[in-house]
């Protein structure tokens, strides 16, 4: 049995209105409501029974997850999946899977800072022949096949930073940014131009690949303003731009975790817009991202994403979810390129269905296009 | 001024859906004007057409009696380029009509009588500018087909 015999069919009609509210922020044809993303992957797998294991290993069926749970909770018609370390395995990492996270390197293959002038980057023809490429284009086949109308191919850059940083251990990254800046370029650089070519490669195979890349690890907890500007968000430039070269985009998504209570500022005029991009940012200091500041800051860049505390999805307490999409909302929905309610990073994998609701609730009650 | 077209661009830009005469008019009229981008004996010339925008990429050569210029490429966009929201990083261009050194940066992009932010080579002082290349014929492209879609 596939695993698309375990779902029952997606409602066209729900389909139908939910594509013209996601186009809303687009093309300015003010459609339902706010949407609502709160970055589902493994969450969806658990709601149907499944573990968080299995949404990792059987990238298929947690995709089907997504599209499915997506749908009852009234949520994007599009269906996304992904993990923090794409591409990595091509450079030598080994990942395993666990019960309770999402795959995780089994430890650092660069010891040494010497050992960053040997490493290589895959051309597309390699890339082909690795992991991260064949299981996105074979779950993105299945898309096709069983939810064409959810499918937008997504290559994720994702943490340039981060998966970079898994190479040679995340202490050693840290210490090598001040004491051995060719090394930690060396490294950030590998992992970028290799997740370049995988977004080629993606958009080889379906004629197009949405970007996403984020800024996770290059934060305001570890680093300053100038350090993340140098390491990520100028790499995160060298992506966009070396991958709209090769024929992908011309959909971008910035996901900026953590905290960026300063960084902010060194995004806006570093990183390449295009007039399909969305820009998230999840928090400053403790707090959620004030919706209010990102508007101020990014809201004639591109289309902003705000953020509900991602903590609050697992506690019980609904009430607080509401009121804080609800603040949220109503600080950004005037937003001159639209507005799209999410949470500060993915919603973890027990989040309380009245938790994902709320925020449902909110952007109907203050976020109906014409109701205010 | 002779503008010469090699077979092989001109079916690059048939299959654009670019006319030779148009070619030929956005040359002349860069060249009369004195308003492209210069790099490396290579030009970049651009004139809004109808709805479009053509861009010329050509080398000026001489002759024994007159210039002529060879065609290396053209490309269209339908998007209406507006004012520049930034210049950021230096490039090899320089804007022949005011003589500094082009950006590159972002633009307001209208399709549809929808205005979103776009990458574009930028003159800061004679605010004006031009795509590039794979940007017009990739991810412009593929923008102005998802608007079409999203806005139908």
């Amino acid at each position: 049995m596939g695993y698309e015999e375990l779902f029952p069919g997606m409602d066209m009609k729900w389909h139908a209105n939910a594509t013209k509210r996601f186009a809303t922020p687009f093309v300015d044809v003010p459609h339902d409501r706010i949407d609502v993303d709160p970055i589902i992957l493994s969450h969806a797998a658990v709601a149907c029974g499944y573990t968080i294991r299995d949404f990792y290993e059987k990238p298929e069926l947690g995709i089907h997850c997504v599209g499915y749970i997506s749908h009852l909770y009234d949520l994007l018609p599009v269906t996304h999946w992904f993990y923090s370390l794409p591409w990595c395995r091509e450079l030598g990492l080994t990942l395993q899977y666990k019960d309770t996270l999402p795959p995780i390197s089994t430890g650092p293959i660069i010891s040494e800072p010497g050992q960053t002038d040997n490493l290589r980057v895959p051309d597309v023809n390699e890339l082909m022949k690795g992991h991260t490429l064949p299981e996105f284009i074979r779950m993105y086949e299945y898309v096709a096949k069983n939810l064409p109308m959810t499918l937008v191919p997504i290559s994720y850059g994702f943490d340039l930073v981060g998966a970079a940083a898994e190479l040679c251990g995340v202490e050693n990254f840290i210490m090598w940014t001040f004491t051995e800046p060719k090394a930690a370029h060396n490294l950030v650089k590998t992992y970028t131009d290799t997740s370049v070519n995988g977004a080629i490669g993606l958009a080889n195979k379906f004629g197009m690949a949405m970007l996403i890349v984020g800024s996770v690890l290059a934060n305001n907890d570890i680093f300053s303003d100038e350090t993340v500007k140098e390491y990520s968000a100028e790499y995160m430039k060298r992506y966009v731009d070396k991958a709209f070269r090769g024929g992908a985009g011309p959909q971008l998504f910035y996901h900026l975790c953590g905290n960026h209570q300063t960084d902010y500022k060194v995004f806006k005029d570093t990183l390449f817009w295009s007039p399909f991009t969305v820009i998230h940012i999840g928090y400053s200091g403790r707090d959620s991202f004030p919706s209010a500041l990102l508007e101020q800051e990014y809201g004639n860049r591109a289309t902003i994403m705000g953020s509900v505390d991602t903590k609050l999805m697992i506690n019980p307490n609904p009430k607080v979810v509401y009121e804080q999409s609800k603040a949220q909302i109503l600080a950004g929905r005037d937003s001159p390129k639209g507005y799209i309610l999410g949470t500060s990073c993915e919603t973890p994998p027990y989040t309380l269905p009245g938790n994902l609701l709320a925020m449902v609730k909110a952007a109907r009650d203050v976020g109906t296009y014409g109701t205010w | 001024m002779d503008v010469k077209i090699p077979n092989e661009v001109m079916e690059v830009i048939g299959k654009r859906g670019i006319k030779e005469a148009d070619v030929k008019d956005v040359v002349m009229t860069a060249e009369s004007a004195k308003k492209k981008l210069k790099s490396n004996g290579r030009n970049l010339a651009k004139k809004k057409i109808g709805d479009v925008t053509v861009y010329v990429d050509y080398e000026l050569e001489k002759g024994i009696l007159k210039e002529h210029a060879n065609v290396k490429s053209a490309y269209s966009h339908r998007m209406s380029l507006g004012d520049i929201v930034n210049a950021t990083d230096k490039t090899n261009w320089i804007c022949v009509h005011c003589g500094e050194p082009a950006m590159a940066g972002h633009v307001a992009m209208t399709y549809m009588q929808v205005t979103r932010n776009g990458p574009a080579v930028v003159c800061q002082k004679c605010k004006d500018s031009w795509v590039e290349e794979y940007l017009a014929t990739k991810t412009l492209a593929a923008a102005e087909g998802l608007f079409e879609k999203k806005r139908a």
